[in-house]
């Protein structure tokens, strides 16, 4: 099934504005963000920690709607489905 | 009443909220936290739009590697403490309101004492621990907090009002780690003055203000961009406050 990821700020840079991914039907946005880690090593430092996992102030969004990184992970995507993903800025 | 002077002075932007709406404004006090690139940009539309008391805060002093952005201080300024240089340059700009410029690192300690009289909070920190202070303090105060933050080409704005929209923590619940980000003045201008613009609707009663929604600014794409939030339930430092 075809997704849509959505990059912001640091990971646009690294991953472009927006792109289309072809997964597995049903496969869940813990899935998807691995597959993204796979194609971009830059990504993967910029988005897990050494132990491999999501760096914990990444926000993430479903179809705009902001999702828990422990709990949201685990839920099946559906086709058509649209997963942003951002840091937060910090400089003034 | 306005008097002559700033009647004349204020008269372009009297022009859209009325004398009644500039009178608003030099009502109101004004809380910036830093004089950096953020709070540069904000200083100086604030004070040049009239607000009526602005307090602006920041423990540093002047580098030369501020000047790309910190449009508040020039060459001459180097070494000096910011807010001695942010004094100058606002009341320069408009004698006619009152500027204090303190120099103090902004802490639980002080904060009360920092916001007494104050009427909104100005976000131009450059570290989200004293970003989630000024979170508190808000929230405690029932005080609107402008929030802004930049890095590069990309910078974020947000509206926030206590008892009504999320707070700093529930849109941002873990601080990015701290770093040396790289900063373009021209970024810290978007920011700062979607900051300003909001402030002066909030205190005119005008527009829509970017409440629950993160605006989103890519400069190297030239889009801005949104994202809508809500309340965490689980929020830190809002999800027990009663309103």
């Amino acid at each position: 099934m075809l997704v849509k990821v959505l990059a912001f700020a640091g990971f646009r840079e690294i991953l472009g504005k927006e792109r289309e991914l072809e997964i597995k039907e049903a496969a869940t946005a813990k899935e998807l963000l691995a597959e993204l880690a796979q194609v971009s090593p830059r990504f993967k430092e910029a988005a897990f920690d050494e132990s491999g996992a999501l760096r914990d102030y990444v926000l993430l969004m479903i179809n705009r709607k902001r999702i828990d990184p422990i709990l949201d992970l685990s839920r099946p995507l559906q086709e058509g489905d649209e997963l942003a993903i951002f840091p937060p800025l910090a400089g003034g | 009443m306005l008097n002559d002077s700033e009647m004349n002075r204020y008269s372009r932007q009297i022009r859209l909220f009325g004398e009644e709406g500039q009178e608003m404004l030099l009502r109101t006090s004004v809380f910036i936290a830093g004089a950096g690139g953020l709070g540069s940009v904000i200083s100086l539309y604030m004070a040049a739009a009239g607000f009526g008391k602005i307090r602006i805060v920041d423990c540093d002093s002047v580098e030369l590697s501020n000047l790309n952005r910190q449009i508040l201080h020039a060459n001459a300024d180097v070494g000096r403490p910011k807010a001695k240089s942010a004094y100058e340059t606002l009341t320069g700009i408009n004698p006619e309101i009152e500027v204090e410029a303190l120099v103090e690192t902004i802490s639980e300690d002080n904060i009360d004492q920092l916001l007494q009289g104050s009427h909104l909070i100005m976000d131009a920190m450059d570290n989200f621990p004293v970003r989630y202070l000024l979170n508190r303090a808000a929230l405690q105060r029932k005080i609107p907090l402008f929030h802004g933050a930049i890095s590069g080409y990309q910078g974020q704005a947000t509206t926030i009002i206590p008892g009504k929209t999320a707070c700093l923590s529930c849109i941002f619940p873990r601080a990015p780690p701290a770093t040396t980000f790289p900063a373009l003045g021209s970024t810290c201008g978007v920011i700062g003055s979607i900051q300003v613009t909001e402030a002066v609707k909030y205190v005119t009663s005008a527009g829509k203000l970017l409440e629950n929604r993160l605006l989103l600014w890519d400069g190297l794409n030239g889009c801005l961009e949104e994202m809508a939030y809500g309340r965490n339930t689980a929020c830190r430092d809002c999800s027990d406050r009663e309103y």
